[in-house]
C-alpha cells in the first residue's frame, strides 16, 4: 500500500465456484437463485437440484445490475448462457428486481430451504446474519418456514456493523473473528443497540488502553447479545444452523453458542449463498413438479 | 375496483379541508376528539361536528417537550397535529379516558394548541364490567351534556339527544352492512376501502357519512370483482389509518376482510339499545361496545370476540398491528395470540411507529403468506 492510499479493510473476498466434477450439459433441468441483498449478491445455479456453481459479490447501487453481474460471473466460469437455465428466482431486498428471474421469493423462505440443504432436513432454527438484518427462523424438515423474526431498524448484529469495526480497527475483516479470542480476559459487551453508538465506544475503548483485540472481542460479543436476544424470542429447536456473511466469524458464532448453550451445524457450503441456494432450489421443485403435471396430463 | 370509494378516499385525504368547509357551510363547532369512547352523539346534539385526530405519517419534531418518546407514536403523532396548527379550525378538543399515553396528547393539546377555546375531559370508568359503571358513566355523560349545554348557551334537548343517538346509529348500522360484503369468498370491498369507510365516519358529518353510504351499499350488489383473493387476513391493533401500509398488504397475495381497531370495527360495531332516556342510552352503550384493552378486565371479553370475528369473516391469518409502545394492547398480545394460535389462527406481529418502512414489512407480511401457502415449494 503507498502512503495516502486507503485500505477498505471491510471488504470481503468475493467468491466464484463452480464444480468441475459436473456436466451442466448433462442436466435435465438447470434453476438459478438469484439473492441481492442490501450488502452482497449472489447467483446460484443448480443442476437436476444439486449445486453446481456460485458468485457472491458485492451489491452495488443498482439491483438489477447486481443481479446480472452476479448471474454472469458464474456463467462465464461454467461456460454456460442465460438461456441454458430453465428457471429463475430472485430473492433478498431486491429480489422484485431481478430482470430475468420468473419469480421472486422472499429471502426468509430461501435461506430455510437452503440451511436445509446446506445442514441436513434435521435443522429446524437458522439465524441468518445479513448485511443489513437478522432474521431467526424456524422450518420443519422440507425447509418449509414455520415461524420468523427480524431485527428492527438498526443495523447492529449485522454484517454491516462488522464491517464498520474493520475499518475502525484497521484491521481486515476476515480476520476479526480469530483477533478476538486473543485476549486475556473476556471484555464485557459494547452497546448492543447501535452500530454508531457501538462504533463510539469501541473509539473510547481503545483511548482507555484496551487492546484491538479486546475492543473486537468486546464488539463480536455484543453483536452475539444482540442476535441471541433476537433468537430467544422464537427459542432455538435443534439442529441449528447459521447462514449469511457473519456465520463466517467464528469470534461471533462461539459467543452465540455459549450464549445459547448449543453448537451450530458445520457445513461445507459457503454460508453466504444459503438464500440463493434456497431460491434455486424452489425453482428445481416447481420445475420437477410442472413437468410431472405436463406428463401426467 | 375504483371509484366507488372514491369519495371516502377523497375526505380522508382532504380531512382539513372537509371540516373547514362543514364549518363555513353550517356556521357550528368542530371539535377535536380523542379516543373512539367519544359520546359523539352529545356533540351532535350540540350542532357541533366532532371530529377525531388523526396523525400524518410523517417526522416531527415537535412533541418531544411534552410527550415522553416512549408513549405510543398515535399519541405523539395526533398531540403533533395539533402543535402544528393543522386541527387550527377546532373550537373545542375532548378525551373520554382510555389509556395514560392519549390524556398526556390531550393534557398538553388543551394547554398548548393555542386555538383551543374550551376543553373537556370526560371520566370513564376503566372497569366497564364493574356493576356500578354504567350508572358512573350515566352521571358523566349528563355532566358532559351539562358542560356543552354551557358551550353553547342553550339547553340541549331530549329530542335532539335522540337524534344524534339516530344519526350516529343509522351510521354503525350501515358501516356494518358494508361490512358484511367482506364475508364474501373475494369481497367485493377490499380492507383499503373498508379502512377508507370506517376512518371518515370518525370525522365526516354523519348525515352525509349516511347518505355516502347507502349509495355505495346501492352499488355494491351490481360490482364486479377483478383481483385475486389471495390468503384472507385479519387486522388487530389499536388505531390504524396507515392506508399506503394496509394497500402493500393487499398487494403482495392476500385481502384484509376484518379487523379488531379502533379505526375499525371497535369504532361501530354495537348500536345504541333505544331507551326512553337517551342518556342513558348513550352510558349503556360505550359500556357495552367491544372493549379496548384497557377496558378489559377483569375478564378478557375481547380474546373471544376477536375469535369470533375472525371466524365470522374466515379469516385464514391475523396480523396484530402494533403501535410501539402502546401497553394495553402490548400487554394482550402475548394471551390473545395465544388464543386465536389454539384455534386455527397464525399470527403475525408487526410493530407500527409515526413512519412506517414498507419494504422491511412487505418482507414478513410475504414471509408469513408463505408459510401459509406455497405447498407447490415443497
Amino acid at each position: 500500500m503507498t502512503a495516502g492510499e486507503k485500505k477498505e479493510y471491510w471488504r470481503w473476498q468475493e467468491n466464484c465456484w463452480i464444480d468441475e466434477s459436473k456436466n451442466w450439459r448433462d442436466a435435465k433441468i438447470i434453476t438459478a437463485g438469484i439473492d441481492v441483498g442490501s450488502v452482497s449478491s449472489q447467483a446460484v445455479i443448480c443442476v437436476d437440484g444439486e449445486l453446481y456453481g456460485f458468485n457472491s459479490m458485492r451489491t452495488g447501487n443498482n439491483s438489477p445490475d447486481s443481479a446480472t453481474n452476479a448471474i454472469n460471473g458464474v456463467l462465464e466460469k461454467s461456460g454456460m448462457k442465460l438461456e441454458d437455465i430453465t428457471y429463475v428466482i430472485g430473492t433478498g431486498y431486491g429480489r422484485v428486481n431481478v430482470p430475468f428471474a420468473h419469480k421472486a421469493i422472499t429471502e426468509i423462505a430461501c435461506h430455510a430451504r437452503g440451511a436445509n440443504y446446506m445442514g441436513g432436513n434435521s435443522v429446524r432454527t437458522i439465524l441468518d446474519m445479513g448485511g443489513q438484518d437478522c432474521k431467526a427462523i424456524h422450518c420443519d424438515e422440507k425447509g418449509k418456514v414455520t415461524n420468523f423474526l427480524m431485527n428492527d431498524k438498526c443495523a447492529a448484529g449485522t454484517g454491516r456493523g462488522m464491517e464498520v469495526i474493520a475499518d475502525l480497527m484497521q484491521i481486515p475483516i476476515a480476520e476479526l473473528g480469530q483477533r478476538s479470542f486473543d485476549v486475556d480476559v473476556e471484555p464485557e459487551a459494547v452497546s448492543s443497540t447501535c452500530v454508531v453508538f457501538a462504533k463510539s465506544e469501541a473509539l473510547g475503548l481503545l483511548k482507555a488502553g484496551y487492546s484491538k483485540n479486546k475492543v473486537i472481542a468486546a464488539y463480536c460479543q455484543a453483536m452475539a447479545e444482540r442476535v441471541v436476544s433476537l433468537i430467544e424470542r422464537i427459542g432455538v429447536e435443534n439442529d441449528f444452523f447459521i447462514t449469511g456473511g457473519i456465520a463466517k466469524n467464528p469470534g461471533v458464532v462461539k459467543r452465540i453458542e455459549k450464549l445459547l448453550g448449543t453448537k451450530a451445524v458445520d457445513t461445507k457450503y459457503d454460508s453466504q449463498i444459503a438464500g440463493a441456494l434456497g431460491a434455486a432450489l424452489f425453482g428445481y421443485t416447481l420445475m420437477q413438479k410442472q413437468g410431472a403435471s405436463k406428463a401426467a396430463a | 375496483m375504483s371509484g366507488l370509494f372514491d369519495q371516502f378516499k377523497e375526505w380522508y385525504e382532504k380531512r382539513h379541508d372537509y371540516a373547514r368547509a362543514w364549518k363555513s357551510r353550517t356556521g357550528g363547532q368542530v371539535v377535536a376528539t380523542m379516543c373512539t369512547y367519544t359520546p359523539e352523539e352529545i356533540l351532535i346534539a350540540a350542532n357541533m361536528l366532532p371530529v377525531r385526530v388523526l396523525g400524518a405519517h410523517e417526522p416531527q419534531n415537535v412533541t418531544e417537550p411534552h410527550i415522553f418518546g416512549m408513549f405510543c407514536p398515535f399519541c405523539r403523532d395526533s398531540l403533533a397535529q395539533g402543535l402544528l396548527g393543522r386541527y387550527d379550525y377546532c373550537e373545542g378538543v375532548t378525551l373520554t379516558q382510555s389509556c395514560i399515553q392519549y390524556r398526556q396528547t390531550f393534557n398538553s393539546w388543551r394547554e398548548h394548541v393555542p386555538t383551543v377555546k374550551w376543553d373537556y375531559y370526560l371520566p370513564m370508568p376503566n372497569e366497564v364490567q364493574s356493576r356500578f359503571a354504567k350508572a358512573q358513566h350515566y352521571a358523566e355523560i349528563k355532566k358532559f351534556r351539562g358542560y356543552m349545554e354551557g358551550v353553547i348557551g342553550k339547553p340541549i334537548t331530549d329530542a335532539e339527544l335522540k337524534a344524534g343517538v339516530e344519526v350516529v346509529n343509522e351510521n354503525r348500522h350501515l358501516l356494518r352492512e358494508l361490512f358484511e360484503y367482506r364475508k364474501e369468498t373475494n369481497p367485493r370491498v377490499t380492507g383499503v376501502e373498508a379502512l377508507y369507510a370506517s376512518i371518515t365516519a370518525q370525522f365526516v358529518d354523519k348525515a352525509e357519512h349516511n347518505k355516502e353510504l347507502k349509495r355505495v351499499l346501492a352499488e355494491l350488489p351490481k360490482r364486479k370483482n377483478d383481483r385475486a383473493e389471495g390468503i384472507r387476513f385479519m387486522t388487530i391493533g389499536s388505531e390504524n389509518d396507515d392506508v399506503s401500509f394496509m394497500a402493500m398488504v393487499e398487494s403482495v397475495g392476500s385481502t384484509i376482510v376484518i379487523d379488531d381497531q379502533c379505526s375499525g370495527t371497535r369504532y361501530f360495531w354495537n348500536e345504541a339499545r333505544i331507551q326512553d332516556d337517551p342518556i342513558a342510552t348513550i352510558a349503556d352503550r360505550y359500556c357495552e361496545r367491544p372493549a379496548c384493552p384497557t377496558k378489559d378486565y377483569p375478564l378478557h371479553t375481547r380474546f373471544d370476540h376477536v375469535l369470533k370475528l375472525a371466524q365470522d369473516y374466515n379469516a385464514k391469518a391475523a396480523v396484530f398491528l402494533q403501535q410501539k409502545f402502546c401497553d394495553p394492547h402490548e400487554g394482550d398480545y402475548p394471551d390473545l395470540k395465544r388464543h386465536l394460535e389454539a384455534n386455527g389462527i397464525p399470527t403475525l406481529f408487526l410493530e407500527f411507529d409515526i413512519t412506517n418502512p414498507l419494504g422491511p414489512f412487505r418482507i414478513r407480511i410475504e414471509a408469513f403468506l408463505e408459510t401459509l401457502g406455497e405447498e407447490e415449494l415443497f
